[in-house]
């Protein structure tokens, strides 16, 4: 009931706010002491629904079947009028400043209300905010670092690739060195026996010039003295004869 | 004279350049050229060597027996195939890798339980206007007030306000 009557007069300030995280804590407090872990239900929105700003709803809905819509309002003005005719509630001066500081209140609640309302809404919902920031960055950044882990797993797995490309790398070089080798011989053989046919060739080229060169010589040094006389005699008897021939020819 | 000896294991080049990770990709590169030139160098170099023409030589060599000797000899020559020393030093490497990847593995999956464990928390909590102070203080503990080593409000260094 007296928590209720709380709910009631913080109905004017829309907003639930502080105030109402304050509600929740006294009604959280009786709560825990009686030792009932059940997480709490979320805060309602909106307060009790009241009629003219202090009565709730209830009474109207209480009284409704026994005597209609206007029955609370006959019971209202009954008391009323009981209590002012009997003299319970005497009218005096504390009346009337209860009545102007009344109304003063209900015009500045009710005109500032929304504004003062929304703005702790606002402050509330920054906290909020930064805490959902907070815990949205904690969650993409728990999610990304899952994946970075699954990936590099999936990075060890292909170390076998280094291994067997290294391993490749020897084989080739192994076999590289093995078909130089083969090359290596072959090509020494070859080239020894090159040498060889070349030697030959120079050999016989070299007896072929020698050869020559001696015939020649051997021929010139034969050629004797009346041989050449003979040739020389020889060549001007052709000589004689030709310029005869050509001297009857243009003569 | 035997060609081919050891059949090589393709390696698929792709996939393992997109294992590598970024901080290892210079060494990658590296063995890729170097593995490169290795291969261009095998396949510039023939199979077989050039045969010799025993025939020929045998008629244009006037030495007697030379050239059949020669041929003899090369016959029966036999080269060493030259020895492998590496491939047991990698496959230790290769045993001391798998053993230190299968450690990393191990604490990965450690650190991936971990994040799990955090974000089933995240995941599981109430939400933020559903909390109250205490709620806070139990999902985050560094949020709780040490009221005994500040015991006045606000209970902790103005600083941090």
């Amino acid at each position: 009931m007296l928590s209720r009557l709380v709910l009631v007069s913080a109905s004017s300030l829309k907003g639930s706010g502080p105030l109402g995280a304050g509600l929740v804590q006294a009604s959280r407090s009786l709560q825990t002491s009686s030792q009932s872990l059940a997480p709490v239900p979320p805060l309602p929105e909106k307060g009790g629904k009241v009629r003219h700003g202090i009565f709730p709803e209830e009474l109207f809905q209480l009284l409704y079947p026994k005597t209609g819509v206007t029955g609370p309002y006959m019971l209202g003005t009954g008391l009323l009028l009981y209590m002012l005719s009997k003299e319970i509630y005497v009218i005096n001066h504390e009346t009337f400043a209860a009545l102007s500081v009344g109304s003063v209140i209900v015009y500045g609640v009710k005109k500032f209300g929304p504004d003062v309302a929304a703005f702790a809404d606002k402050l509330n919902e920054e906290k909020v905010a930064k805490a959902q920031e907070v815990k949205d960055l904690a969650v993409t950044s728990l999610a990304q670092a899952i994946d970075d882990e699954k990936k590099e797993q999936w990075r060890v797995e292909g170390r076998s690739m280094l291994f067997d490309a290294k391993r490749n790398n020897v084989a080739v070089l192994l076999e590289t060195n093995y078909r130089e080798r083969l090359h290596m011989v072959t090509h020494e053989v070859k080239r020894r026996l090159d040498y060889q046919i070349a030697l030959q060739h120079l050999h016989t080229r070299m007896e072929q010039e020698h050869m020559v060169n001696w015939v020649e010589k051997s021929v010139i040094g034969s050629l004797t003295a009346e041989q050449e006389k003979a040739s020389i005699a020889k060549c001007i008897s052709d000589l004689t004869v030709l310029s005869k021939s050509q001297a009857h020819a243009t003569a | 004279m035997a060609g081919r000896r050891v059949a090589l294991k393709a390696v698929d080049w792709l996939a393992f350049a997109e294992r590598v990770p970024a901080n290892q990709r210079p060494m990658f590169n590296a063995l890729k050229t170097r593995s490169d030139a290795i291969g261009a160098k095998l396949t510039s170099l023939p199979e077989t060597p050039t045969v010799i023409d025993w025939s020929y030589y045998k008629s244009a060599v006037a030495k007697a027996g030379m050239v059949d000797e020669f041929e003899k000899q090369f016959k029966a020559l036999q080269i060493p195939e030259p020895v492998d020393t590496q491939t047991s030093a990698i496959n230790a490497q290769e045993a001391e890798a798998n053993k230190s990847a299968a450690e990393y593995v191990e604490a990965s999956k450690a650190r991936i339980a971990q994040y799990e464990k955090e974000l089933d928390k995240f995941k599981n909590m109430i939400p933020f206007d559903q909390m109250t102070i205490e709620d806070l203080n139990d999902t985050f503990p560094e949020t709780k007030l040490d009221k005994v080593k500040h015991p006045y409000w606000p209970h902790k260094p103005i600083a941090e306000l």
